[in-house]
């Protein structure tokens, strides 16, 4: 029998399944990473957080960068596994992240706005203390929720089938 | 307004209190188990040697981190960072020591039905989604230091 052709075996690929362990690992040493710098340089790395959030270019950067690594993780899980990327999976790579980031980026405004309004020592230190835990929960929400959503997905559609 | 300069953030040996936090963990979360498996083996002269792979392979370490994720939500709970940031940060350290114990408790049902159980997939997954829960209650803790040192000026 002859071997089947190369473009049939790519139709024949099932489709990729992720695992949440998939994304954690990576997600971890970022985490790692951030705690880090946290530590090294306590200063300077909450004040460029805080300089990139009031120059309004924090989020678009935190948008393109978990929507990179999402994509990247994802591709690296299905060329690991030889399984076909689905474009459902993809298209939820590419919105949650942005949904995510845009609506805690409101979340934001409402907690500077609530530390403001009342009177509260320090008010400007606390702002920059508030902006940098949200910018690291941000980072680990936009990474994490469109593979949770993904597993979930997976889950129900094998219950289903 | 007093200014936050580098002497309040710079860790020193009372600012590094979250390392001796993450040795506590590490130590009675890992090590402990580890060591009291040694104990017993000696005490009953058996040649049990289990490597940390072995002893977490139903993924054990998953219920680990879930008790962890409980620890930090409770310190963030009673910081004084603004409601908002309580809850964003509690919820994401509760979806993730959730799926963390899943892992657990995922191993449990597939062993209890004898359906498909792969130990080293029980031990990959759970470590890895221990190894977030970990790093993501390191951080919190750095925060809440910070957090703490800001609010007391």
């Amino acid at each position: 029998m002859s071997a089947p052709a190369p473009a049939l075996a790519v139709e024949s690929r099932r489709p990729v399944t992720m695992r949440l362990a998939d994304p954690a690992a990576m997600l971890a040493y970022l985490s790692l990473m951030f705690g880090a710098l946290l530590v090294v340089f306590p200063i300077s790395f909450p004040r460029i957080i805080v300089q990139s959030w009031q120059n309004a270019s924090l989020m678009s950067t935190m948008i393109l960068f978990t929507v990179l690594l999402n994509v990247a993780i994802y591709l690296r899980v299905a060329h690991v596994r030889s399984a076909k990327p689905g474009i459902m999976a993809a298209s939820c790579l590419g919105c949650v992240p942005v949904l995510v980031l845009v609506g805690l980026n409101f979340w934001l405004h409402a907690t500077i706005a609530h530390t403001l309004s009342g009177y509260v020592p320090n008010a400007a230190a606390r702002v920059d203390e508030e902006i940098l835990a949200h910018t690291y929960f941000a980072l680990v929400a936009a990474i994490f929720t469109p593979f949770l959503i993904i597993r979930f997905g997976q889950q129900f559609r094998q219950k289903r089938s | 307004m007093v200014a936050l300069n580098s002497d309040n953030l710079i860790a020193d040996w009372s600012a590094a209190k979250w390392l001796l936090w993450t040795g506590l963990y590490l130590g009675l979360g890992i090590l402990a188990p580890w060591v009291m498996i040694g104990a017993w083996a000696h005490q009953h002269r058996s040649n049990l040697k289990p490597r940390l792979r072995e002893l977490f392979q139903h993924g054990e370490l998953g219920l680990v981190s879930l008790l962890l994720a409980s620890s930090v939500i409770w310190d963030l709970q009673k910081s004084q960072y603004m409601p908002y940031t309580i809850a964003l940060g509690s919820v994401f350290l509760a979806a993730t020591g959730v799926m963390a114990g899943n892992v657990w408790i995922e191993s449990y049902c597939r062993r209890s039905t004898n359906s498909d159980f792969h130990p080293e997939r029980g031990w990959r997954d759970s470590w890895s989604l221990a190894l977030l829960v970990f790093s993501i209650a390191i951080v919190t803790e750095i925060l809440l230091d910070r957090f703490a040192k800001v609010a007391a000026l």
